[in-house]
């Protein structure tokens, strides 16, 4: 399994909030694999713990979360037990994010350039001359128009497209072998997003890296990802490659979500919504997390938590009765 | 950028007038006639008359007012009825003084203040924390004359308790006078730079690796500081009227001493010079805070 650029196993992440002794856990033994070279995509609805999930794996978490166990294995070594001086040497260099507000991910007081060249410095060991060159190349690289001029800009006097490409070039910088991008394109608008994944799997091409492309949005997922982990109240519930996900999904919450695409519906039919919401998180249903929402819940799913199992061909479903099969949650009940 | 600052400076002339217009009307609602004042009663008739034409106290309000902006303007702010000098050169004799111990201040606040304030965000809820806070909170709340007298009753025999005829002299005044302050921006300090660490882009700090240290003083500090800043240029102009009290306590003959006295001998030019030429002081220093914010804050900058 060494072709996997980053493997994350049974990661359960807890949050601290005020006034409460227990802790919330948001993620609940989550299984990723990256392979090299590919990019994955992690859907689900808003709260799920996507977020979540890729800030624990890069130490980033914020002061009232921890990791409560699990592992995540870059390159032979698990970031979850690397000391933080070690992990910075990997953060920014080896694996970057890009983060989805482009407005406030990039410093107010900072001019853009000299974000990007100030990895370049930490971790390219580039004189000030060099690093501003460098970054004017990529900031060019990146589709930055004028780049030159740009260098001196503020975030504020950039569109949200560019300053999204001063993220990206910001990640890209180092050439990176993992990029963590979290929903980068959601606070754009549609054309802008087309270009910004055009440019994302133009660069991929080049580099070679692979991408961890976190979004709610399948459509972005069906445009870029080469397979999906779908996640729903911490959990994957469903995991394949994108053929086979759009083709075959198996779990009812990934078939609500592809139902509920715009494209998909016939026209003059209204959108499809999944009923309900998500769980809380400190009330999670003793069965399936789904099942208070789920169409084809029975008695089963409510008592018995299902586990993520292989339907074929190494789809993984986390369902009792997947889309497909008779709908009765299995064994002869009926 | 240059426009906003004539802009503003421009804006600034009529709130001067108008406040000249507020001091001049209560300070001559006042009883008391200057030239009882001055002379006692020892004079005759026909001697007050003229002095009172000479002084041109018969004249309408509005008349007295505009001829006394009119010499505010070519520096002379009259003459008082108490000492016989003119005004202007007993403040440039004490605003020496004021100025030395507003800025003294001025510098101790920050110096204390801000590092202070670092360090208890950077270390929040430690004991360090709790501690410097608690002695900001006291420097904020407690009136100036109560600290004074106290520091004056422990120092006693260690650093001069009044005066200011050596450095040390200003040592206590300065920290009397400084504390509040250096309270207030350690307490602004910390709060800022805690709100600033909850940001998305010092996530992106530390997503590109840099060291906490770097992220603080690369990312944070600077996003932090800049309403500090601009406190501190008010602070600047508020230590250098709101010394009155400490100037009395150490006995230091600056602009707050000057007024005093004016206030006790009922020297209405002395106090209406002191007063405001304070008031020019303030309005100076929201001003250079307002322009410093704006030569700062690239978000201001442009527009
Ligand atoms: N700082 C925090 N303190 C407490 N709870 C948190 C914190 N950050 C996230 N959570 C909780 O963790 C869960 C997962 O959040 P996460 O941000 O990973 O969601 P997400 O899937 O990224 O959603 P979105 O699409 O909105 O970004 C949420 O229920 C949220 O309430
Ligand atoms: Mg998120």
């Amino acid at each position: 399994m060494q072709d996997n650029i980053l493997e994350i196993h049974n990661l359960v992440t807890s949050f601290a909030s005020d006034g409460r002794k227990d802790r919330a856990i948001a993620v609940n033994g989550v299984d990723i694999a990256i392979p090299k070279g590919s990019t994955v995509g992690l859907v689900g609805e808003s709260g799920c713990g996507k977020s979540v999930t890729s800030l624990s794996a890069m130490g980033l978490l914020p002061d009232n979360g921890r990791v409560e166990s699990g592992e995540a294995i870059f390159c032979g070594r698990d970031l979850l037990k690397l000391p933080d001086r070690e992990l910075r040497k990997i953060r920014g260099n080896r694996i970057s994010m890009i983060f989805q507000e482009p407005m406030t991910s990039l410093n107010p007081v900072i001019p853009v350039g000299k974000q990007v060249s100030e990895a370049l410095r930490l971790h390219g060991g580039m004189d000030k001359e060099t690093a501003k060159r460098k970054s004017i190349e990529i900031l060019e690289r990146v589709g930055v128009p004028e780049a030159r001029r740009r260098y001196d800009n503020y975030p504020h006097q950039l569109s949200g497209g560019l300053r999204q490409r001063v993220m990206i070039g910001m990640a890209m910088a180092l050439k990176p072998d993992l990029l963590i991008a979290d929903e980068p394109t959601t606070a754009l608008d549609v054309s802008i997003e087309a270009q910004i994944l055009r440019l994302m799997r133009t660069l991929q091409r080049e580099s070679g890296m692979s991408i961890l492309m976190i979004t709610h949005n399948l459509g972005v997922v069906a445009e870029i990802c080469d397979e999906v982990y779908v996640m729903y109240a911490g959990e994957v519930v469903e995991h394949a490659d994108v053929y086979a996900l759009f083709r075959d999904c198996a779990h009812p919450y990934t078939r609500g979500l592809i139902a509920s695409l715009p494209r998909m519906t016939p026209k003059g039919q209204r959108l499809y919504t999944i009923r309900g919401t998500v769980p809380n998180l400190r009330a999670m249903p003793a069965g399936c997390r789904f099942a208070p929402r789920c169409e084809r819940a029975c008695k089963r799913c409510w008592e018995e938590k299902p586990l993520l199992q292989d339907i074929g061909n190494g789809h993984l479903c986390r369902c009792h009765a997947p889309v497909g099969t008779n709908g009765n949650g299995g064994e002869g009940n009926g | 950028m240059g426009k906003y600052i004539t802009k503003r400076v421009l804006v600034t002339i009529p709130v001067l007038l108008g406040i000249i217009l507020l001091i001049f009307y209560m300070l001559n609602v006042v009883p008391g006639d200057p030239v009882t004042v001055m002379m006692k009663e020892h004079l005759k008739e026909d001697v007050i008359e003229n002095l009172r034409r000479t002084m041109h106290l018969d004249d309408p309000f509005f008349l007295r007012y505009l001829r006394y902006v009119w010499d505010a303007l070519r520096g002379d702010l009259g003459v008082s009825w108490k000492l016989n000098r003119s005004v202007t050169a007993l403040i440039a004799t004490a605003f020496p003084y004021t100025l030395r111990l507003a800025v003294a201040a001025a510098l101790f606040s920050w110096i204390m203040g801000i590092p202070v304030g670092i360090l208890s965000a950077v270390k929040k809820n430690s004991l360090m924390d709790h501690l410097s806070m608690g002695l900001s909170l006291f420097g904020v709340s407690m009136p100036v004359f109560w600290v004074a007298l106290i520091l004056q009753n422990t120092f006693k025999g260690v650093l001069p308790v009044s005066g200011a005829n050596s450095w040390q002299c200003y040592i206590l005044p300065t920290v009397v006078l400084g504390w509040s302050s250096a309270g207030r921006i350690a307490r602004l300090t910390r709060s800022n730079l805690l709100e600033v660490m909850r940001n998305d882009y010092i996530r992106t700090a530390r997503s590109k690796g840099l060291s906490p240290l770097r992220v603080i003083s690369r990312h944070a500090l600077k996003n932090a500081l800049i309403p500090v800043i601009t406190v501190m240029a008010i602070q600047i102009s508020s230590l250098l009227s709101g010394a009155v009290i400490t100037e009395s306590v150490f006995a230091i003959p600056g602009v707050g001493s000057l007024a005093v006295s004016a206030i006790n001998n009922r020297d209405m030019p002395l106090l209406q010079g002191t007063v405001i030429f304070t008031a020019v002081l303030i309005i100076a220093g929201n001003l250079v805070a307002d322009v410093l914010y704006s030569v700062i804050d690239p978000r201001i900058r442009v527009e």
